[in-house]
């Protein structure tokens, strides 16, 4: 079992270039995500690896089966979950299982226990009998991954997952992604909610454009952190700001304030390792100290795409900055909008 | 491709027909509609002897007309209608070939256009009351409405395939079927009435003593005729012209056809004579009148070549959508989307 191997991919809609010389890997056992802005190809490359899309040029490898040589044989390898699920109005959502499992060849008993052990896996055993029509988006997503999962494929193609799913049903979703991974299966996820994202995936793949770019030199840059002192409120930031600012050595108009938190540049996690020591050593009640992004959400941000960096909050300036620009302390940033994820380039 | 996975096809696209009460409610109107047509044909056939042939055929008509008007609207969109739902790929992305997809998807229509055939058999059977058409009658017509149903089905399922937008395929797929039934009258009706030649009219002279002279020929009058006779081929591929065409006909004892299969297929074979020269002969019993037995004796059959003009329409455009739904796809029906 090889996975996902992807080589010098292209694939061009009449003048529209989606997907140009696409390279990646997506090993067996790991999850890896799919990291791109609306329109970067993301849902064109899961078509041509879902064999529904023929590449114009490269070669693409499921579990060693190319789909342009042979479709029928990399569709039984492999498990496609579109973004957005047609459903057969009239059919229930225990038929439609059925239907999709018949459609792979297995035989009806087989296909109605399969059903309902797969409707209860994703928690739709309840909603078996009523008519897709009923169902609401996120209950839709997960007749959805029923279906992808029908015949047990070694190759899990997911397109936005997440999207209309509760709460709970995310924590299931990355669960099972997570048992899929460990059963030594190949999981590829698209998904624009990165915060989520960074929490299920081994390996992360970016592509802008159409291109997968190599996001390792961002590494370096200055990242935003959260610095929130305990029973923080809102009287009391600008408290907060000047004690944190002066116990880490730096002028408080440098600091921007959000929702609470201070937040404070740091050039890698050794420095702001150092400066939360500094901060404890100054007798500061620290109750929050974190990232104020994901990782992939920072990497994602700071990729060369330019209408990305205008999206990106400004960063406070970092510690050692010798000729800062402050940032009003009265305007804050926009805060990174952790919990509905950034839909970049939107 | 395999039969198991066409009949899985057909029974999910019959599934989600059956489900919709549109579909009773219209076949229920259907039925009425025969009810009505049944009735009148027992009146209109009560002056021959074969009042059962003539129903039967006036039946199988009308189902050949409600599968003529509403094939095109159930398996015109059969393609893009799930490609705009999204669940083409969800089909397409398992282990079943575009083929059983394709056939699957004519069968279903197929079928639907077969369900008019059986509301209908229970006219079918009250036309038996009446004395009921001779057996290879009903085998014949039915034989040729089963093709017509199923033309009619891969020029809807082939250019729901061939177009991106159901509405417009759909409406093409009318058009098409409009052209076989009105456009090949119009082109007849039309054609015929634009060419013009001089007929002559001619009978037999009377001698001085007022006797019928059998010898010879005199020419009367000449006037303009319309020539049907060159433009008549025009009809051969109109569905219900095959049908009648096809059908062998039952004559009366005096010559004449007893159903309406025999009466459309007696019009076009007059069509087909010449009007050029037209006599009428004092000395042949009947005054050379022919009847419509030897009219049709005398002419040629073209049920086949019109059927065969349709079979390469509807053949032609169902490989073009076969061609067009293959994956992994290469080229896309411009304006649309896989997914």
């Amino acid at each position: 079992m090889t996975g996902i191997v992807v080589q010098d991919v292209s694939r061009a809609f009449g003048a529209v270039q989606a997907v140009r010389a696409a390279t990646l890997r997506a090993e067996p056992g790991r999850v890896t995500g799919l990291v791109g802005p609306n329109g970067a190809g993301k849902t064109t490359l899961l078509l041509m690896l879902a064999s529904l899309l023929a590449p114009d040029t490269g070669t693409i490898s499921i579990g060693g089966v190319d789909p342009a040589v042979d479709p029928l044989a990399a569709r039984r390898l492999l498990g496609w979950m579109p973004d957005a699920l047609g459903a057969w109005p009239s059919l229930t959502a225990r038929e439609t299982v059925v239907t999709t499992a018949r459609l792979y060849g297995i035989e009806k008993p087989d296909a109605e226990a399969r059903a309902q052990q797969l409707l209860t896996m994703v928690g739709l055993a309840d909603l078996a009998d009523a008519p897709a029509k009923v169902l609401s988006r996120g209950q839709k997503q997960k007749l959805g991954l029923a279906r992808a999962l029908v015949h047990d494929p070694r190759i899990l193609l997911l397109d936005e997952p997440a999207s209309g799913l509760d709460p709970e049903a995310r924590v299931q979703l990355r669960v099972l992604l997570r048992r899929f991974a460990a059963e030594g299966r190949t999981v590829l996820i698209s998904s624009h909610i990165l915060s989520e994202l960074e929490e299920v995936v081994d390996d992360a793949v970016f592509l802008v454009a159409g291109t997968v770019v190599d996001a390792a030199p961002t590494q370096s840059s200055v990242r935003a952190w959260r610095v929130r002192l305990a029973d923080a409120t809102p009287e009391r930031m600008n408290a907060d700001t000047w004690q944190v600012a002066s116990s880490l050595g730096l002028a408080p108009e440098a600091l921007a304030v959000d929702r609470g938190a201070v937040l404070v540049g740091f050039d890698g996690e050794g420095a702001a390792a150092q400066s939360l020591r500094r901060l404890v050593e100054a007798g500061l009640p620290v109750a929050e100290f974190a990232p104020a992004q994901s990782d992939l959400e920072h990497t994602f941000l700071n990729l060369s795409h330019a209408p990305q960096q205008q999206a990106q909050p400004p960063a406070p300036q970092p510690p050692q900055a010798s000729t800062p620009a402050p940032p009003p302390p009265a305007a804050p940033p926009a805060p990174p909008a952790a919990p509905t994820g950034t839909e970049a380039g939107a | 491709m395999s039969l198991a996975n066409i009949g899985i096809i057909a029974r999910l696209e019959l599934t989600q027909r059956l489900r919709s009460v549109g579909w009773y409610v219209m076949l229920g109107v259907f039925a009425l509609v025969l009810l009505g047509v049944t009735g009148l044909a027992f009146a209109v056939y009560s002056w021959g002897d074969a009042v059962g042939a003539g129903v039967y055929s006036i039946v199988v008509n009308i189902v050949l007309l409600l599968v003529v008007l509403v094939s095109p609207t159930l398996s015109g969109n059969a393609i893009n209608g799930d490609r705009d739902a999204a669940t083409l790929a969800a089909v397409q992305v398992t282990a079943v070939s575009t083929g059983d997809i394709m056939l699957g998807k004519l069968v279903a229509a197929i079928a639907t256009g077969g369900a008019f055939l059986v509301v209908a058999l229970p006219f079918l059977a009250l036309s038996l009351l009446g004395g009921g058409a001779d057996a290879l009658v009903l085998l014949v017509s039915l034989l040729v409405l089963a093709a017509e149903i199923i033309i009619v089905a891969a020029i809807g399922v082939g250019l729901s395939g061939l177009i991106a937008r159901p509405l417009f395929s759909v409406a093409t797929t009318y058009l098409v079927v409009a052209a076989l039934v009105f456009g090949t009258l119009i082109a007849f009706g039309l054609g015929g009435m634009a060419v013009r030649s001089e007929a002559t009219v001619s009978s037999r002279p009377y001698d001085a003593n007022g006797n019928v002279d059998c010898e010879r020929w005199e020419e009367n009058t000449s006037y303009e005729v319309p020539r049907f006779d060159l433009v008549w081929w025009t009809l051969a591929a109109n569905p219900f012209v095959v049908l009648a065409d096809a059908t062998p006909t039952e004559f009366s004892p005096d010559g004449y056809p007893v159903d309406l299969f025999g009466q459309i297929k007696y019009g076009l074979r007059s069509a087909q004579q010449s009007p050029l020269d037209q006599r009428w002969d004092e000395c042949a019993p009947d005054g050379g009148y022919r009847t419509p037995e030897e009219v049709i004796d005398a002419s040629v059959p073209s049920w086949f070549v019109g059927l065969g003009v349709q079979v390469v329409i509807a053949g032609s455009l169902f490989a073009g959508a076969w061609a067009r739904t293959r994956t992994p796809a290469r080229r896309l029906p411009p304006g649309t989307r896989i997914a």
